[in-house]
Parts: structure tokens; sequence; C-alpha cells
């Protein structure tokens, strides 16, 4: 088949880049905006704007018959998802089959499978696939205390019914196992009132790194690559670039292949991301697969030369992928720094305001994928991610340096957002030299609020915001002269 | 003409005078000359400081200003003594005019039966080494000037009443 008109079932940044390469292969574009909702770049992309209706905005773009007929009614023959929102729903692709409308994205199978957690875990393990070590206790009580002993340590003690860290105990030495196991199983009954426990190798200092891959669901995969993206808060990535400064080349191309295998043994259809646990000894893990395009997506880009939407694209026409392994690069280094409507200072607090100036940087190797415009409002309607800003260079340092210059030229007035605390982050020597971990931002989270030198910059500011006011600078030339040299004499 | 800056938490009262050489910001006991220049570009500005000039963005609403300079972002938020007055004046009644903190009175310049208009000057007071310009929150004739020049007052004091406003249908 081929894809005449595509709507995309998303918003925000998402939307607009996914417009803009349907537009470059010649596709008719429709999007989606909630009735409540200001006009987005997406809004000005799209050849046709189409308005849903819910009792919330989320709740509109969440509206599966909703979304469906808009599909069937505007005539569009494909619907791409994007992330987030209806792009892991197996549900959703289910409603469109029948439509007749292509998912552009994988199997309801597969996205089903890869949304168990569990299964998923077992399914890549049953594979030879890695995943980390772990012993449930309900498999078989009675040798509990032996198969977690073969787990290895450092380990972690997990009551099964646990959650929020509660009762959890690492443990380092074999010495210790069996009583640490006794104090787990009270402290799960206290708290949980539940025994039952579940314990796995404990990684310290990991890093998360993620794999891409993309099929063609005839059983041809290729992987494009990894992605670093340890530089997290609140278990979300706001930092993330490739190659990884963590990996030999050999352990690159190991983490790659198993990837790919991965994908291969689900028969993968379009991208997807296989994400791995990495502890610093260079062991990895499966941890989850995500059956979608990711927010980081771009930098991958950055290195490969591959628009990864039109890879999608073609694969949902069924042209199948456009290279072989052996043609897709990793040249040079990128960083995506995400632009949030949050305060760094006070525990990543969303944000709100009005966008009164934005004022984006260019330059060589600055790509900007962006959902505000000049003049638009941040509402708690939405995720706080306002934008990305995407960066690449010959070798990371000189993606580090373009990526503190395009953040410092970067522009958004009205909004609190965390620019500058990505710039720090950026500046700051563990992250320069590489030695970073999921705990990253927690471990270093003093030095990197660091608060701006006052003396260098209070007059600047003062001196800036009296002039600025209006309000202020007229009345003071209509002051009577008695007012104004009163004022003087006295100061 | 006062301001009062929140920088970083911290509250930085300032006042502007101008001179015949321009503008002159002071604050902490230093007086600044400063001027600022139309950039090129929305919200684009060139601020001259002691002798430098310094690129900006700047983007005003009504309780804060963004200023973009030197690769940062700092959000100001700033208070005009004056509304304060206005504030509580409309809040409570029109008549009265009411000390937002203790202060100095350093001159008055009306007296009981003028008429004024509103906005005219009618007391300088000083206020946390501010000076401020109470103005009249209306037309009307003033009551009464409970404060003398040179006299303390304390917060929530009366500072002046004018005359009740007649009812209108």
């Amino acid at each position: 088949m081929t894809i005449s008109k595509l709507l995309v079932a998303n918003r925000g940044e998402i939307a607009a880049r996914v417009l803009r390469t349907a537009r470059v292969k010649g596709i008719r574009t429709a999007v989606l905006r909630h009735s409540s909702e200001q006009e987005g770049p997406a809004h000005l992309i799209a050849d046709e704007v189409v308005t849903i209706e819910g009792p919330t905005p989320v709740a509109a773009y969440l509206d599966i018959p909703q979304i469906v007929e808009v599909a069937q009614r505007i005539g569009a023959d494909a619907v791409h998802p994007g992330y987030g929102f209806l792009s892991e729903n197996a549900g959703f692709v289910a409603a469109l089959e029948q439509a007749g409308v292509t998912f552009v994205g994988p199997t309801s199978e597969v996205i089903d499978l890869m949304g168990d957690k569990i299964r998923a875990r077992a399914f890549v393990e049953e594979r030879g696939f890695p995943v980390a070590p772990s012993a449930i206790e309900d498999d078989d009580p009675a040798t509990f205390v032996e198969r977690s002993r073969a787990v290895g340590y450092p380990l972690l003690i997990k009551p099964s019914a646990g959650g929020g860290g509660k009762g959890m105990r690492v443990v380092r030495e074999d010495g210790a196992l069996e009583s640490e196991i006794e104090t787990a199983r009270r402290e799960g009954e206290r708290y949980f009132g539940d025994g039952r426990l579940f314990v796995e190798r404990y990684i310290e200092r990991p890093r998360h790194i993620e794999v891409q891959v993309m099929g063609d669901g005839q059983g041809n995969v290729v992987h494009f690559w990894e992605r670093e993206c340890s530089i997290q808060r609140r278990f979300q990535k706001i930092i993330e670039e490739t190659p990884s400064p963590a990996l030999t080349p050999e352990q690159r191309d190991e983490i790659c292949e198993t990837a790919a295998g991965i994908a291969r043994a689900v028969n993968y259809r379009g991208a997807g991301t296989v994400e791995f646990i990495y502890a610093q000894d260079g062991a990895f893990y499966f941890l989850e697969m995500n059956t979608r395009l990711q927010v980081e997506h771009p930098v991958t880009e950055m290195v490969t030369g591959f628009d990864l939407v039109a890879e999608q694209l073609r694969i949902a026409a069924g042209e199948g992928l456009s290279a072989t392994q052996i043609e897709i690069p990793q040249s040079g280094h990128s960083i995506e720094l995400r632009i949030c409507a949050e305060d760094a200072t006070e525990d990543f607090r969303p944000a709100v305001g009005d966008i009164l100036l934005l004022d984006e940087p260019r330059g060589e190797g600055v790509r900007v994928d962006s959902g505000i415009l000049d003049g638009g409002k941040v509402t708690t309607d939405f995720d706080p991610m306002l934008s990305k800003l995407i960066v690449h260079g010959r070798d990371r340092a000189q993606a580090i340096a373009r990526g503190r210059r395009a953040a410092q030229d970067y522009v958004i007035l009205g909004v609190t957002t965390n620019l500058g605390y990505l710039d720090a982050i950026l500046a700051h020597p563990k992250f320069r030299s590489g030695d970073v971990s999921t705990g990253f931002l927690a471990d270093e989270a003093d030095t990197l609020n660091q608060e701006r030198d006052p003396a260098a910059t209070t007059d600047i500011l003062a001196a800036a915001t009296v002039l600025s006011d209006a309000r202020l600078v007229i009345a003071l030339e209509n002051v009577p002269e008695i007012y104004r040299l009163m004022g003087s004499w006295r100061n | 003409m006062r301001r009062i800056l929140e920088v970083d938490g911290e509250e930085i009262p300032v006042w502007l005078a101008s001179t015949r050489q321009g503008h002159v910001l002071h604050m902490g006991g230093r007086e600044i000359p400063c001027a600022l220049e139309d950039g090129a570009g929305k919200g684009a500005y060139i601020l001259e400081l002691s002798g430098t000039r310094i690129p900006m963005r700047i983007a005003v609403d009504e309780s804060a200003t963004f200023i973009h300079f030197d690769g940062r972002t700092y959000e100001i938020a700033r208070t005009d003594p004056a509304d304060t007055l206005d504030r509580t004046a409309s809040s409570a009644s029109r008549d009265q005019l009411v000390a937002p903190m203790p202060g100095v009175v350093v001159s008055v310049s009306v007296a009981p039966g003028d008429a004024v208009k509103e906005g005219a000057p009618m007391l300088l007071i000083e206020s946390m080494k501010l000076e401020t310009t109470v103005t009249a929150p209306r037309d009307g004739i003033v009551a009464e000037v409970p404060f003398a020049t040179g006299e303390s007052f304390g917060g929530k004091d009366v500072l002046l009443r004018l005359e009740p406003q007649e009812e209108t249908d």
C-alpha cells in the first residue's frame, strides 16, 4: 500500500516532527487539537487540523473511538501515534485494524508482550538474552536461599508485595544472607502483611543504555546504535547522547547485536528501543522494550544521518528497510537536552506562564524540535517538556561545547525553564568525563544548583529591570521637579 | 521612583532618579549611572552600565521582569511600594490611605480642605529607606492629614483621609 494521508494522533514537538517528514515525503497530513488547546507548531505544518473533545485535553488524546472515527472521517489511510498517549496501546492498534487504517508501529501482539514487564522478561530470558539474575521465592520456597545465593553479590532483597523502597535490603556477603532474608521477611510482614520475598542482583551506580532497532516485520532487523540516557530526574531522562561514553567498541557491538536479536525474536515491525541496565563492570541486562519512537530519537538521527520517521513510514507502507546494517554509520557525537517548564531549584516543580519572548538557537550542528510558539501559554494540561535541543559535533567535547553554547543562546522568557540547569550539567566535570550513573543528578544536586554570583549580576539585573519598567520611567518624567530633587538629595 | 526588586529570594529596594546626564540607579547607598538602548530584534536591548555595554533580551509582565543575558535567564519580581498603598486603600475604602509598613513623613503637600485630582502627589513618605509618593486614589477633598513632616507612623496607620464620596445613583 501507499500512504496518501497521515493522521498524527499526538501533539507538541513530536507531532510537528512527524508532520515535517510526512510533508517532505509528499503525504497529505492531519493533526489533532483539543478544543481548549493553544495553537502550536504542529498546527502550522499540518494540511488539516481536527478538533477533538474530551473532559480534559489528555483524555481527548486517549479517546480511542473518537480518534479512530476522525481517521475514518478525514480519509486518513495511516495513523502515526508519536510517543506517549496511544503509542503503546494494543487496543488502539486493534481498533484501527478493524477500521482498515494502518497503524505506524508494531503489531498489537508485540505491544501486548512487551507491555507486560514480567512476560517480556521471561520471553527474553528464555531465548538466552541477558536479564539481571534473580530469584522469586514463590517459584519454590524450599530452595529460595540456595537460589538467592546463586544470584551473586551484591544482591537486593525486596518484599514481593513491596514498593517505594520499604523493606529492601542490600546484601554484600554470603555470611549475612540468611539473617537478612529473615529481617526482610519480618519487615515485609510488618509493612505489607506479606512476607514473601524476591531477590535480584544489586547493580551499583548503573547506567541506562538503550539501543534503537528497526524491523520490517518480515524477519529483517537492523540497529541504529545505542543511546546513553543516565541523566534522569524523577526517573525521567533529561539528557541523552550517543555514542555512550561508557562502551568499548566490542561492548557496543555486543549490546547492539543483543538488542537486534531480541527484536528479531519477536519479528519486530517498525521502530523500537531495547533498554538495558548497564553495570560499572560492563555487564548489561535487559530492562524493557519500548515499542514506539522515543523522545530521544533525534540523537540517533544526528549520528546515523537517517530520518527514523521516514523509515517508520516506509515500513508501514510495506516498502521495508532502506538500509542494511553495514550502511548505518555512527558518525560524530550527539546530545539532546529536554527543555522543560520547571524549577530545578524547587524539586523540578512544573512552571506555568505565558511565553513572552522566544528565540531559538541556531548554528552548525544545532537542531531544535519545539512544541511551543512565541506568545503561547504554558499550562499544566500536558507534560512540562517544551522542546528538545539537539546538537551534533565531531566528538563528544565539541558536542558538549555546542550544547552549552546553544543552551545559553536559547531565549525563553515568561516561564521558568531548566535551561540553566541543563547547561550546568554539561559544565559538570563528571559529566564531561562521562563518569555518570542514573544517580548522577541526585548525587550532584548541590553543585548543580549553585546560585549565580550575586555581586556580579545584581547591578545589571536591577538596572535593566527599572529601566525597562515603562510605568516607572514615564512616571519619573512626569514627577514635579521638586520631588525629583528631593529624592536626589535624600539619597 | 522606587521599586522593591526580588532577585534570587533577596529583596532589594531601589530608586531611579533622572539627572541632566541621564538615569541614575540608587541601590544599597550607591549611585549607578545607567541607560537602556533598543537593540535589534524583539525584546533586544543594550544596557549601558558603568561604561560597559551589555546586550540582553527583556520581557516584562505585570509583576516580574525576565532578563536573558550572558547565556542565562533571570526572573526578577517587582513591587511598586505605591501599589501596595493603593491596594490597601481600595480594599478597605477609597477614603483613606493606610501605611503598609512603619516609616517617616518626609513632606506633606496638601492640607485639609484641599481639592485633589486622582494621581496627585499628597505625601512623600519613607519606609525601609525607600521614598514613596502617596498619590490621591480618586478625585476628592482632603479631610485629614494625621502626620506632619518629620513624624513617624506605624504600619497600618492612616496617613491621609479624604472626605467621603457622595453616593451616586
